[in-house]
């Protein structure tokens, strides 16, 4: 089973989803499993009572006695409805979140990337007993799902879905995000640098950046072990003699001044990628 | 470093406001004017470009991973309102259970082929060798004897409903069954299908044997054709599915079975509204007092208008595909057209 899975958009975008676990997954059977039992519980409870109720003014001679019956078929009928329908009713109302799931911040989404509706719902939960054999170890839903890369069950399959991990906020990176993707369109992007030793890419750079953007969030300690392990790969290309630098004493300090050189090195070196050098208005992007 | 902050709050923008639309509901962008939707999709569009360029030029994961989240947000509001599969779909309404029934008739065929043959051959099994009958039978059909009027009505009024729910959901169930077993190559279904139809097939043996026929026919002919039908079609279902396993064709096994399961789906659910209504047969007919004639007309009758229904009905959609249809001026389908 891979890890992601990318979806195509009618305007050829690639949305990339992370795809759900078994762990996550079971913890949220679990839940719903319990919450299941629960809701069993509470509405068999309620039915007693009413019955009760009922039974106490038939004796009392307020109404007649013969609504009883009609009461335990409609539980009989309630608690069949559940059995079956609570994994459609929620996943088919709750864009394909259940309470377990969204608990365990996992959703069911559709192959085009669209939340699911009803039947996408009822197909991927209705024919479960399949996924459970034999019952109830989910052996052979498991097994599909481990052989599958995208780790569907056969439920899934029927139904063309995937689960997907739901996290998101709106986080504290945004800020350098953004900031990369104004130089992007002003025609600052990143490129690779090469220099007359070699090439470092754009996603080495781009690391380098980030590392220094955060390095005062590290301890000293960790610090200096991060930034070895950056620095030294890059000490032929920089024609810099690994071992007296290794042994230096402000070796961090001049790792970071060799990591600010290269920086410095690829700004000067960037190519133009924008065909204007001013950000265009978002409407004249396509 | 204006830039920047100015870029970010772009995104957030477009992120907050696609995600209020999202919340209000199907109809949200219709409610939109022109103007306000050209700039959502201006955005959008602004967004995907940004994403596409984060990933090319190699951008930081985290900052990939928000605009693809963002991206994500954007592509469910503006694709998710107008579901492309419903409107490029004739619709047949109340027919469709039929169409699909006959679109598959190879699976029904083959369904009532192993519940029926189950049953015949056990009704005749019990014929000649009596004994078997202790082994199919369950206990409570030993001793059971329909002609007695005590267990024909030994369901009282009062009791009916819950009997005739309890009967229903009972009969649902092992239809869901059918269905869903279906995924093991059809396996599980032919399991289901030869312990039901042995079942029946042996309890009618075993009546015939004592004398107790014609009682029981009349106990079970009321309900019976339609519940029996209802159990054939469930197999068939679930054969549709096993089809897409053991013979998927050009595609992989999970696409076949994706293309096929809406046509499963249908014909499951037209399966449960037929035990429904079998299900309250016989909770209510089935143990009344009403004579043996009426009860082969009840049969007839019901038979009939089954035959009626599956061979008449679905020919044409009810509603043809919305594509069709002319748009209005505004390039936008009348809401109305999109409801089911």
């Amino acid at each position: 089973m891979e890890e992601r899975v990318h979806i195509a958009t009618p305007d050829h975008v690639s949305l990339e989803f992370e795809l759900a676990g078994p762990g996550s997954r079971f913890s949220a059977y679990v839940i719903d499993f319990v919450f299941n039992v629960l809701l069993i519980i509470a509405i068999v409870l309620t039915a007693y009572l009413t019955g009760a109720l009922v039974t106490l003014r038939s004796l009392a001679g307020i109404s007649a006695g013969a609504s009883a019956p009609w009461l335990w078929a409609l539980v009989v009928l309630i608690i069949f409805l559940i059995n079956w329908g609570y994994y459609v009713f929620f996943e088919g109302v709750g864009k394909g979140s259940t309470p377990g799931k969204k608990r365990m911040g996992i959703r069911v989404i559709r192959q085009d990337g669209l939340p699911i509706g009803l039947r996408e719902a009822a197909l991927r939960n209705l024919v479960r007993a399949a996924d459970m054999l034999p019952p109830p170890s989910y052996i052979l839903g498991g097994l599909v799902m481990h052989f599958d890369p995208q780790g569907r069950r056969l439920g899934d399959m029927v139904a063309g879905t995937y689960v997907v991990v739901e996290k998101f906020d709106l986080a504290a990176q945004g800020a350098s995000g953004a900031a990369w993707a104004r130089r992007v369109e002003q025609g600052r992007s990143r490129q690779a640098l090469t220099l007359p030793r070699g090439a470092i890419s754009a996603q080495q750079l781009g690391l380098i950046e980030q590392f220094l953007a955060r390095s005062h969030e590290l301890s000293k300690e960790r610090r200096r072990q991060l930034i070895w392990q950056i620095t030294e790969p890059l000490l032929p290309l920089l024609e810099e003699d690994r071992d007296s630098l290794a042994r230096s004493v402000e070796r961090t300090e001049r790792c970071e001044r060799l990591l600010l050189q290269i920086l410095d090195l690829a700004q000067q070196k960037t190519v133009s990628v924008a065909i204007t050098p001013k950000a265009p208005p978002p409407s004249a992007l396509f | 470093m204006q830039d920047a902050a100015e870029k970010l709050e772009q995104w957030t923008r477009f992120y907050r406001h696609a995600q209020t639309l999202l919340r209000s509901g199907r109809r949200a962008l219709r409610r939109l004017s022109g103007t306000e939707l050209a700039h959502l999709i201006d955005e959008y569009q602004a967004l995907t470009a940004d994403l596409a360029r984060a990933r090319s030029l190699g951008a930081a994961r985290e900052t990939v991973d928000q605009l693809n989240r963002i991206a994500v947000v954007g592509h469910n509001l503006l694709y998710g309102q107008i579901r492309l599969r419903d409107s490029t779909a004739p619709s047949y309404g109340a027919g469709n259970f039929a169409r699909l029934v006959r679109k598959h008739v190879w699976a029904v065929a083959l369904s009532a082929t192993v519940f029926f043959g189950a049953a015949l051959a056990s009704f005749v099994a019990v014929q000649f060798y009596p004994s078997l009958g202790y082994d199919l039978l369950a206990d409570e059909f030993i001793d059971f004897d329909p002609a007695n009027r005590d267990n024909l009505h030994s369901i009282p009024s009062l009791a009916r409903p819950v009997v005739s729910s309890l009967i229903i959901s009972n009969n649902i169930q092992v239809t869901l069954l059918a269905f869903g077993l279906g995924l093991t190559a059809g396996i599980g279904t032919t399991v289901l299908l030869l312990f039901n139809g042995i079942h029946l097939g042996s309890v009618a043996g075993w009546m015939m044997l004592h004398g107790k026929d014609r009682a029981l026919w009349g106990w079970i002919m009321p309900h019976g054709g339609t519940e029996l039908l209802a159990i054939c079609l469930a197999g068939a279902a679930g054969y549709v599915l096993a089809g897409a396993i053991v013979a998927p064709g050009q595609v992989r096994r999970s696409t076949a079975l994706k293309n096929i399961g809406g046509d499963a789906l249908g014909i499951e659910l037209g399966c449960m509204v037929m035990l429904v209504i079998a299900g309250l047969i016989e909770g209510f007919v089935s143990p009344s007092g009403i004579d043996y004639p009426s009860r082969i007309a009840v049969l007839a009758a019901s038979l009939g208008l089954w035959a009626l229904y599956f061979l008449g009905a679905g020919h044409k959609p009810a509603r043809a595909a919305a594509l069709d249809q002319p748009a209005n001026s505004e390039g936008f389908r009348n809401p109305d057209q999109h409801s089911r």
